[in-house]
């Protein structure tokens, strides 16, 4: 059963078209690697699911219903879908519990004690428990993602959008937001990865897709994509990352 | 940091001390008569002396000014008086003396006693009251009454002596000037803040793609509004913009609401600007995380980017409070006594301008210097870059 639909989704800046029409489909509990050189879209595609990029033309479901109708029904769809930023993007002027009990207190107006409850079992699951109380700029760059997962889950998400998540890492740090996101791999999870970590993506996906130039310029499953790529480009693109 | 709090201490003391050692000018009672007499009574009432200054008429309740010499009359009509006045500061010749007192054109002699003043008090002593005791005598029949009047220190003629008479002897007006122009500032700043947090947020919200046809007017109409609110206050000096609210409107009916009003109106242009480039220096994907978890536009402001924004911009909001202290000054043109009015009001007392300005230069000095020493301080304390003073508006 496919959670997200998406159809002819086109996305462009002014004169520059950086989505030229993408059709794709996840199924529940997929686990799906976008990769692709900079600048092919693949960031674009995942901010248009949740609306941060609004699309040009085309259509998104979400279990086969479009919330792109009022601002009220997209935040109701950004509640169910969670996020994961390249730059972490912690609320700077809050602490780390404050950080992941914010938006379920203000949208789902849950109580306050039970959140904090909460958020120290989520935080014990990214091993992030003993930073309760800390700053976010007091963190190193693998403790923040690991602090914006956890923000994340406090919503229940059924789909989490990763977007780079380990670019702006040190390479030592980019371990333990893996191992972070591996552990939550297993909780059956959808998860949608735009990510440079083939070896991760390899390991991980359950389906990769490669992105040229705007489209999907071929997917299948990890083995197809890494181990016999059809296409030029793609062959062009993986034999970089291998080497 | 401990060095500033000595500084701005031991300033605060002397200024203290200053103050506090101001004398207080005594209210003179000459109204009460203990006589039945009504020609007595009315010889009490209606007596006239005479000042050495070109003979100049001083009433007995115009005695609390005495700075020279003066006469007192031996008779007033057919009742005869005597005098007998115990003061260090003056002496009574006992001789009777004849003066020439204009009367419309012609002079009428008068014979008076006179009282010379043998000095002054200092300026740190103060007025000094003084008695006359006067004995009334008609047809055999005498009665007694005292008036009262004062000496007082007169301005030394050079410009430390004169700055350390107008210091003392008018302190308390200074002291006054400065409290209202610290609390006018200090409440122009707050409320011009609270003005400013919702013109900042009409200047930066946007429209977006969802919003219906109501919600983009209002939209572009907040965003027009705060626009033009800016511009007019930022480009008109408050000079004229608190004579047109206060000549032109009469706003509050009371000068000092008015200009409490226009100094936050003003100050609101500015911090507004303050606000918004310090909403510009957030981070977008701040606001991006916030949208991403479903909150919406008013709580992704009001509890991520303002909160972010307010902390930057403090030291340059603490800034405007600084250049506030300075730029009330121009209220004086409406009539309120800060301490700039303060002062040309005591330059009018002796003529003496260059004292009264010194003090008040000195003093603005103090208050901006020590201000900023104690924001600086607390903006180290809270992890914040402390601004150098600005330009003024």
């Amino acid at each position: 059963m496919s959670i997200i639909k998406i159809h002819n989704l086109h996305k462009a800046y002014d004169q520059d078209e950086v989505l030229k029409g993408i059709n794709l489909e996840i199924k529940q509990g997929e686990i799906l690697s976008i990769i692709g050189s900079s600048g092919s879209g693949k960031s674009t595609l995942l901010r248009c699911i949740n609306y941060l990029e609004i699309p040009t033309s085309g259509e998104i479901l979400f279990h086969n219903e479009n919330f792109f109708t009022s601002p009220k029904n997209i935040q109701i769809l950004r509640s169910r879908v969670g996020m994961v930023f390249q730059s972490f993007n912690l609320f700077e002027n809050k602490n780390v519990i404050d950080n992941l009990i914010l938006a379920p207190l203000k949208i789902l107006k849950k109580n306050k004690e039970d959140l904090r409850k909460k958020a120290l079992e989520t935080l014990d699951m990214v091993g992030m428990k003993d930073f309760a109380m800390k700053m976010p700029k007091t963190l190193s760059g693998g403790q923040k993602q690991r602090v914006a997962i956890a923000r994340a889950l406090m919503m229940n998400p059924e789909v989490i959008l990763f977007d780079e998540p380990t670019s702006a890492l040190d390479p030592e740090m980019v371990g333990e937001v893996l191992d972070t996101i591996k552990s939550l791999a297993k909780t059956g999870i959808t998860m949608i990865i735009v990510t440079h970590e083939m070896s991760f993506a390899k390991e991980l996906s359950h389906r990769v897709i490669f992105m040229n130039e705007g489209i999907v310029y071929e997917e299948g499953s990890p083995n197809e994509i890494f181990q016999s790529p059809k296409l030029p480009r793609t062959k062009e693109f993986l034999k970089r990352f291998i080497n | 940091m401990l060095k500033v709090f000595k500084k701005v201490i031991t300033f605060a003391i002397l200024f203290g001390i200053i103050i506090t050692v101001i004398p207080r000018s005594n209210a003179l009672d000459n109204t009460e008569i203990q006589t039945d007499d009504p020609i007595i009574i009315d010889a009490i009432e209606n007596i006239k002396f005479y000042s050495s200054f070109n003979y100049q008429t001083l009433t007995a309740d115009r005695l609390n000014r005495i700075t020279q010499d003066f006469y007192l009359p031996a008779n007033y009509g057919d009742v005869q008086i005597t005098y007998t006045i115990d003061s260090k500061y003056l002496s009574l010749s006992q001789e009777k003396e004849t003066i020439s007192l204009r009367q419309g054109t012609d002079y009428v002699d008068q014979e008076v006693f006179k009282v010379s003043v043998k000095t002054l008090p200092n300026v740190l002593v103060g007025e000094v009251v003084f008695s006359i005791h006067a004995s009334l005598s008609y047809n055999n029949n005498i009665d007694y009454h005292t008036f009262q009047g004062q000496v007082i220190p007169v301005i030394p003629d050079d410009f430390l002596g004169g700055s350390l008479y107008t210091l003392v002897r008018y302190g308390k007006m200074f002291l006054e000037g400065a409290l209202l122009t610290i609390g006018i500032s200090l409440l122009g700043t707050i409320i011009g803040f609270i003005l400013a947090l919702l013109l900042a947020t009409g200047k930066i919200i946007k429209t977006t793609e969802l919003d219906n046809k109501f919600q983009k007017t209002l939209k572009i109409f907040m965003n027009k509004l705060s626009s033009i609110y800016i511009t007019i206050f930022r480009g008109t000096p408050m000079i004229v913009q608190a004579s047109f609210f206060w000549y032109g409107f009469g706003l509050f009916g009371d000068p000092l609401l008015c200009g409490l009003f226009v100094v936050s109106l003003n100050t609101a242009a500015y911090i507004a600007e303050i606000i918004r480039g310090g909403v510009e220096s957030i981070d977008k994907g701040q606001s991006e995380a916030a949208y991403a978890l479903g909150l919406n536009y008013t709580q992704s402001l009001l509890f991520i980017i303002f909160p972010q924004a307010i902390k930057n911009s403090m030291p340059a909001i603490g800034n405007e409070f600084v250049i506030n202290i300075k730029d009330t000054a121009v209220l004086s043109v409406i009539g309120i006594f800060e301490l700039f009015n303060q002062a040309t009001k005591i330059t009018g007392i002796h003529y003496r301008q260059l004292e009264a300005y010194a003090i008040v230069a000195l003093i603005y000095l103090f208050l901006t210097y020590s201000t900023t020493s104690i924001l600086k301080l607390v903006e180290k304390r809270m992890g914040m870059k402390p601004l150098e003073l600005t330009s003024s508006n």
